[in-house]
């Protein structure tokens, strides 16, 4: 691109950038800020504390200044000036890793719409922890040169944190702008609530202050919790959804000297016996160099990837919010009855991994019952707030039969009505949007119908809380009749005829003639687990005798630490147990604890029963979909499996000297086969010394796999994929 | 009436029958019940003997199966005990006290007012008593009357005080007591040809101030929208013992049609007393529906409300005669209602010179 285009292209494209009007151009520039002291902060490993400032310039039409300042890392004053001013343009390539940026131009943008629109600099004060003082200074840009205008640049002591105690660390940005303030679904404190909800692990301040002075909005969205997100990991490209001009610039720009090399090492999910079936496939000799390959031999090569069978693409490079996350950021930002949320497995479309999150509340006091129920759409933790109608994510939405759920949806299809808000989150290394102003997510069959899962998941989910809703009332209803009123009438009349007390056993029994499940989860502060109880009354004139299922929130952490009954595990997140027969008129009663799990992260479960007749107060479990969530569960396992096979014989095969180990040396080659990664030597040496049970000094095929396993050897890269 | 009335062990033993169908139920195991008659236009039948509408064979049986019933039974318990210790102490209580008093009940005290009186209602119609056999006493505000009609009123002290309704009371009339029975009035004397009940306060007014109780020689009674009990009973003491027909004036809608119905034929909800507060010879004078085409009245539209009260009317035994039906279905095809005081259209006036002696000489009253 030419040089002197910059504030011209600019100029053109400000509807993609998203500067295309006042009302956008100022969540653009928040956005911009926010997502670089989000990122700053992720990969410095500081729990973010974000603050947005807009004040209305008084005197002056359509002018705000945006103040924002963060916690972060702080910029060193030698790259001050490159970030905020110099347009980077073109994607990073070689980088597939699900990242924020893939919206927008970044903070530069920001100073480049300030300059065009007030003829203003934006001033940046940063403060690295090294240095004893914070750097302040005013940038403009040389849309000639592409480059920063640097002015009064000084150091200072005074830069403050929101509660005026000197900042240690951080970076703060004011860039006056023409922009217009508002408020509502399309607003600067809708995006940073939608942020909060997906950045659980971020608090952020909000305040809007008129150009009297008056405080127009402002809120505080705090952390709710203290855990970072996993850092996403960048992984190589997969040879599925490659398309023929993206291979052949990788074959152009590559320095293997072999085509068998340049398959290894170029992308992830290609094994030795993989790379040789291609080549055969393609007619391609393994020994050319990547630069000689025609472009006719690279087609063919392209269809053979779709013949040969290749490894799926490494998932775990993606970072989830998980399901427990999403409902606390949920809850906190809206008073509601009922949050349900799913985190689905990562799924790989077109040789993406993606994986896809929604959420659901339900019982809304602040809004009406009778409109459409709220969207919020996010691709990789960044809110979509523009273009609801043609994005995927809505789509999805729409396609689900919400009527059985229990929410309204006139004509059976589109946006349900309720007093309900939707979440939906998208995470992928490649989401592909419809445009260029990448607010709506393009279609894509396999990301649709992982939507569609979650969305039916936590539609069964708001049905049983409503069904259980109305049980519990009822029962509420007659546990109060027979323990209260019942006794009283007998009280009651037999002392005004002077008569003995009836039995009300079987006046009981008759008037219940249900059986009736009460349940609740406490959280007790000082053992610090989460108690459940489940009691199943039998108010009929027979015994009864059930296997009770309950939901508990099965995550890496959480453990069962008292449960008599024992029981075992029927699916994730259901475990089950067989009761003793209940005689007629007692009670049957499971108690469980749960360590590991944080207070609030468990408020309520659902309880399911096997056998015959109704409880009131739980579902029979529905077979059905208990065999579904069965079926996907072994097949993740078996893929698991099959795939954890294929790396390892890809692995062995690098057993040169045929010894039935690796050695250093071949470790390191085998860790850059399938799935591209560079090992250090010494990191090899230590994995062998931790894994190597027999003392053989090489790792066997058990023990590697032992080492690709182990949480210790993830910490040292193997059998990670590491940051490039 | 006070000669039927029953004796203090009658009525309590009636009301432990109450306690007692309760307490056998539960004694077989099953859940406690109360039966009663069923209290709606579905359920009463024109009693031929009385000439009034009392209610039919069918009964509900209200049994603790669900929290509110059961909360009714409680209720029904503790009020049972509360008219047994005033019987006991020879003390009333009105049915406004008894609700506050029911605070002191626990489980079983009231919810409002409303239920109160219905569940006193409910032991007079399953014990057969009257309420005041139960020495509960109505909050409700007898109505007012004027024209030329002696009685004698016990007073506080137990003195019997005579008073003429014309010439011994003000321009508000002759206030009508809560109990009207012969231990509390007599009815002595009259020189009048018939008894006219009147709806609205201002017609009443309307009709006092221009002298037409003297005029056309009849007894003025102002029945507060729906009557009270002892309005009806009283109308019905000196229909029935001076032989004087009783003429309804009321508005033109639904709701003065239920009016009538109680006076002459029995209200629902009061039904298993119809035959004490009905009197069956009463006539509906208007405003009829063809009034206001013939008087051309100023009309109001019909509300939503008044169609669904005049069509639930229409399968109202009470309202089975043609004469009734042709009234309703002619309301409802003009979709016209007037008020009383419509008639104020042609002056003050109007309504005694006119409208009032030609719709009383159709029945034979001349004035």
């Amino acid at each position: 691109m030419k040089q002197a285009s910059i504030s011209e292209f600019f100029e053109k494209n400000k509807h993609f950038l998203g500067y295309d009007t006042l009302q956008r151009s100022i969540i653009t520039a928040v956005k911009e800020a926010v997502d670089n002291s989000l990122d700053a902060c992720e990969e410095h490993r500081i729990l973010p504390d974000i603050t947005i400032e807009l004040r209305r310039v008084p005197n002056k039409k359509d002018r705000i200044i945006m103040v924002s300042q963060d916690n972060g890392p702080g910029i060193p004053s030698k790259s001050i000036e490159k970030v905020f001013g110099s347009l980077l343009f073109g994607s990073r390539f070689h980088t597939i890793r699900q990242t924020r940026g893939q919206q927008g131009i970044g903070i530069t943008g920001v100073v480049m719409y300030s300059q065009l629109t007030t003829g203003k600099t934006t001033r940046v004060t940063s403060k690295i922890t090294k240095e004893a003082t914070a750097l302040k200074m005013d940038i403009g840009l040389d849309t000639k040169k592409n480059a920063a205008l640097v002015s009064n640049r000084e150091r200072t002591h005074d830069f403050l944190d929101y509660n005026g105690i000197p900042v240690e660390h951080g970076l703060k940005v004011e860039a006056p702008m023409k922009a217009k303030f508002q408020r509502g679904r399309k607003s600067v404190g809708q995006y940073l609530r939608m942020t909060s909800i997906v950045n659980p692990h971020a608090t952020i301040r909000y305040r809007a202050i008129d150009d009297n002075g008056e405080i127009i909005e402002e809120f505080v969205a705090e952390r709710v919790t203290d855990r970072l997100p996993r850092p996403v990991r960048s992984i190589k490209p997969h040879p599925h959804g490659l398309e023929i001009g993206a291979l052949n610039r990788l074959l152009r720009d590559s320095t293997e000297r072999r085509m068998s090399l340049f398959l290894r090492h170029t992308f992830s999910g290609v094994p030795m016996r993989a790379m040789k079936e291609t080549l055969a496939h393609a007619e391609v000799d393994p020994a050319t160099t990547p630069n000689e390959v025609s472009p006719e031999e690279a087609q063919r090569i392209l269809n053979a990837f779709n013949t040969v069978r290749l490894m799926a693409p490494p998932t775990d490079c993606l970072s989830p919010i998980e399901d427990l996350l999403i409902k606390k950021g949920l809850s906190k930002s809206v008073d509601s009855a009922f949050v349900a949320t799913v985190t689905r497995p990562p799924n790989v479309s077109l040789g993406n991994p993606f994986q896809v999150e929604v959420g659901l509340i339900f019982g809304r006091e602040d809004v009406p019952a009778d409109g459409a129920v709220d969207v919020l759409r996010f691709a990789n933790r960044v809110p979509l707030m523009y273009q609801q109608g043609g994005c995927l994510l809505t789509k999805a939405i729409e396609s689900v039969s919400w009527k059985g759920y229990g929410l309204e949806q006139p004509g059976g299809k589109g946006v349900p009505k309720g007093a309900a808000t939707i979440l939906v989150h998208l995470a992928s290394t490649n989401v592909q949007f419809t445009s260029e102003a990448k607010e709506a997510v393009a279609d894509n069959e396999e990301v649709f119908n992982e939507i569609r899962l979650a969305l039916q998941e936590v539609g069964r989910h708001l049905k049983n809380h409503r069904k259980k809703s109305a049980q519990k009332a009822k029962a509420q209803e007659k546990f109060e009749l027979v323990n209260e009123i019942l006794p009283a009438i007998s009280t009651k009349a037999s002392s005004l005829l002077g008569r003995d007390e009836p039995d009300l056993a079987p006046v009981i029994t008759r008037i219940m003639n249900a059986v009736f499940c009460e349940d609740e989860v406490t959280w007790d502060k000082e053992a610090k687990v989460h108690r459940c109880r489940i009691k199943i009354h039998n108010y009929t004139a027979r015994p009864r005798a059930y296997s009770i299922l309950a939901q508990y929130p099965e995550t890496d952490t959480a453990t069962f630490v008292e449960n008599e009954l024992g029981g075992r595990r029927e699916v994730k997140g259901i475990w089950c147990w067989k009761l003793d027969t209940i005689p007629p008129g007692e009670a049957g009663n499971i108690e469980f604890s749960i360590q590991g799990l944080e207070h609030n992260d468990w408020n309520a479960t659902e309880v399911f029963f096997r056998g015959s007749g109704d409880i009131i107060g739980a579902s029979k479990i529905d077979e059905e979909i208990l065999e579904q969530i069965r079926t996907e569960e072994e097949i993740a396992t078996k893929k698991a499996l099959e795939e954890s096979n294929m790396a390892l014989d890809d692995a062995m095969n690098h057993d040169v000297d045929n010894s039935g180990g690796l050695d250093a040396e071949e470790l390191q080659k085998a860790m850059m086969g399938p799935i591209g990664e560079r090992l250090e030597h010494s990191d090899a040496e230590e994995a062998i010394a931790q894994h190597d049970v027999d003392d053989s000094g090489t790792l066997d095929r058990k023990e590697l796999l032992d080492a690709t396993q182990s949480d210790t050897s993830r910490q040292s890269g193997l059998g990670e994929w590491g940051d490039e | 009436m006070m000669s039927e009335a029953k004796s203090r062990e009658e009525v309590i033993e009636s009301l432990n029958q109450v306690a007692a169908e309760m307490h056998d139920k539960m004694l077989k195991g099953q859940p406690p019940t109360m039966t009663l008659p069923v209290r709606s236009k579905t359920n009463i039948e024109f009693n031929k003997k009385l000439g009034v509408y009392k209610y039919g064979k069918k009964q509900t049986i209200r049994d603790a199966t669900s929290l509110g019933s059961a909360r009714q039974l409680l209720r029904a318990l503790h009020v049972i005990d509360f008219i047994e210790e005033m019987i006991d102490t020879a003390k009333s209580s009105t049915l406004r006290e008894m609700y506050y008093i029911s605070e002191g009940w626990g489980l079983g005290k009231f919810g409002t007012q409303n239920e109160s009186n219905n569940i006193a209602e409910d032991l007079e119609i399953v014990t057969r008593c009257m309420r005041e056999d139960f020495k509960l006493r109505p909050e409700e505000d007898g109505a007012r009357m004027i024209g030329n009609v002696t009685i004698e009123e016990r007073n506080r002290r137990g003195d019997w005080m005579r008073i003429n309704c014309r010439d011994d009371v003000g321009d508000s009339g002759y206030g009508l007591p809560y109990n009207v029975e012969p231990e509390k009035i007599r009815l002595i004397d009259q020189d009048i040809d018939f008894i006219m009940a009147i709806e609205t306060g201002g017609m009443f007014d309307r009709l006092v101030e221009n002298g037409f109780d003297e005029a056309a020689r009849c007894a003025l009674i102002h029945l507060k929208g729906q009557p009270a009990r002892s309005t009806r009973r009283m109308i019905k003491r000196m229909s029935e013992t001076w032989g004087k027909p009783v003429m309804v004036f009321a508005d033109c809608d639904p709701w003065s049609f239920r009016i009538f119905a109680s006076i002459a034929y029995g209200a629902i909800k009061t039904a298993h007393i119809s035959e004490y507060l009905a009197t069956p010879s009463s006539t509906y004078l208007g405003i009829t529906a063809d009034d206001i085409l013939a008087y051309d009245l100023p009309s109001d539209k019909l509300t939503p409300k008044d169609i669904e009260a005049l069509k639930a009317e229409l399968t109202d035994p009470r309202f089975a005669t043609s004469e009734w039906q042709d009234q309703i279905n002619m309301m409802l095809d003009e979709g016209k209602k007037a008020e009383q005081q419509a008639l104020a259209k042609y002056g003050l006036d109007f309504v005694t010179d006119t409208y009032l002696p030609e719709k009383l000489a159709e029945y034979g009253l001349s004035i």
